[in-house]
């Protein structure tokens, strides 16, 4: 093989990978923007009518006013939301340090048959703004319903 | 074919230099981090991790685009060189991911409430990890120099399309990771300036030690080439 065959050759496996790497990458953000789904909404968990005693992931906002956090039996309940679709949560234990009422929050666990849905996981969701403490004056880290 | 092996660059002769400025650049970021910059408002001080994450997560992504580029110079020239750039960066990206994962981790569990979940980003970044262990994996099934890194430069430039997915994720579905806090699409930055100005420091002082690090490594590999080539005389 001659060495300009050669580095025809690489040239040729450059422009290969590149293909390789447009197609997967596309691919790739096709799938995961249409189909992938870490939580659902409120909305979406009605809609798709998900059996009592399956599985989820819902998240949304904790509805300013309803989360009860009792330390003495260790329930702690609040009310999700969307916006649209609201959805009563009961938990067990102490609330991740950054729930919120207000802020973001996605939960794990089943629907129970009287529609409360009991949550294995409570995990707090946390926004992109960061600010300073300011006094007296309460944060506005107010995440957005989904 | 074999250029300059074991010759003192100018990268060489420039470590001691970026060592000294990679302690005096992080000892300068970690009091702005860790004592100038205010705790959050609503995190209070745990929101410091953010410094070091970011700043790993960032360095992560710059070593797998310089594996990347090598990739293609090394396809393009076939130097030796770009080889060793690319495997020097590759393995340093897999440090600082690994780190980030793991300070992911130590900041998720006093904010969202939870070690570990799988969601979009952390799903992304523990597929980049493992993608890029299997590249330095690949690298040693041949001790051909030139085959392995052909066979190298391919991957590397095939596997840096996970870097744009693991920074997008957070904005195709829903996720735990927030959105983007300085790189946003109205360019105003969600963070108090002091916290910002902390993040940039950190951000440059991992950068230099990104560059430290890889004039140590590079020197390593191109002697360990040279070894390869004289054994093959």
């Amino acid at each position: 093989m001659s060495a300009g065959s050669r580095i025809g050759g690489r040239r040729v496996l450059i422009i290969a990978a590149l293909a390789i790497a447009v197609v997967i990458g596309y691919i790739a953000t096709q799938t995961l923007q249409s189909s992938a789904v870490y939580y659902l909404t409120p909305t979406e968990a009605a809609t798709r009518a998900i059996r009592v005693g399956q599985t989820a992931r819902i998240g949304g906002q904790v509805v300013p006013g309803t989360l009860v956090y009792e330390p003495a039996s260790r329930s702690l309940t609040f009310t999700l939301s969307d916006g649209v679709t609201k959805l009563p949560v009961v938990g067990s234990g102490a609330p991740p340090g950054l729930l919120r009422e207000g802020a973001g929050a996605v939960v794990e666990g089943v629907f129970a048959a009287d529609g409360t849905f009991r949550a294995t996981q409570v995990i707090a969701k946390h926004d992109e703004v960061y600010t300073a403490p300011t006094g007296s004056i309460p944060p506005a880290h107010q995440t957005p319903a989904p | 074919m074999i250029d300059s092996i074991a010759r003192p660059t100018a990268a060489i002769r420039a470590r001691p230099v970026l060592g000294a400025a990679s302690v005096v650049a992080l000892f300068v970021a970690l009091w702005m981090a860790l004592i100038w910059s205010p705790p959050d408002a609503a995190m209070g001080n745990v929101v410091r991790i953010l410094y070091v994450h970011v700043a790993n997560a960032w360095l992560a992504y710059l070593a797998f685009v310089v594996v990347f580029l090598a990739s293609i110079a090394y396809l393009w020239t076939k130097r030796p060189a770009f080889d060793a750039i690319a495997v020097a960066s590759a393995e340093i990206g897999v440090l600082f991911t690994g780190l980030t994962l793991v300070l992911g981790s130590i900041w998720a569990k006093p904010t969202w409430g939870v070690w570990w979940s799988w969601e979009p980003r952390v799903v992304t970044t523990a597929v980049m990890f493992a993608m890029y262990v299997g590249y330095l994996l690949l690298r040693n099934l041949s001790n051909d120099l030139e085959r392995r890194a052909t066979r190298a430069a391919v991957l590397g430039i095939v596997l840096v399309v996970d870097v744009p997915i693991v920074h997008l994720s957070v904005t195709w579905m829903n996720a735990l990771h927030q959105l983007p806090t300085v790189l946003r699409p109205d360019l105003s930055p969600t963070l108090d300036p002091r916290m910002l100005a902390s993040l940039v420091a950190m951000t440059i002082a991992f950068t230099i030690v990104y560059a430290y690090l890889m004039t140590a490594r590079v020197d390593i590999e191109r002697r360990r080439q040279a070894r390869i080539i004289e054994a093959r005389a």
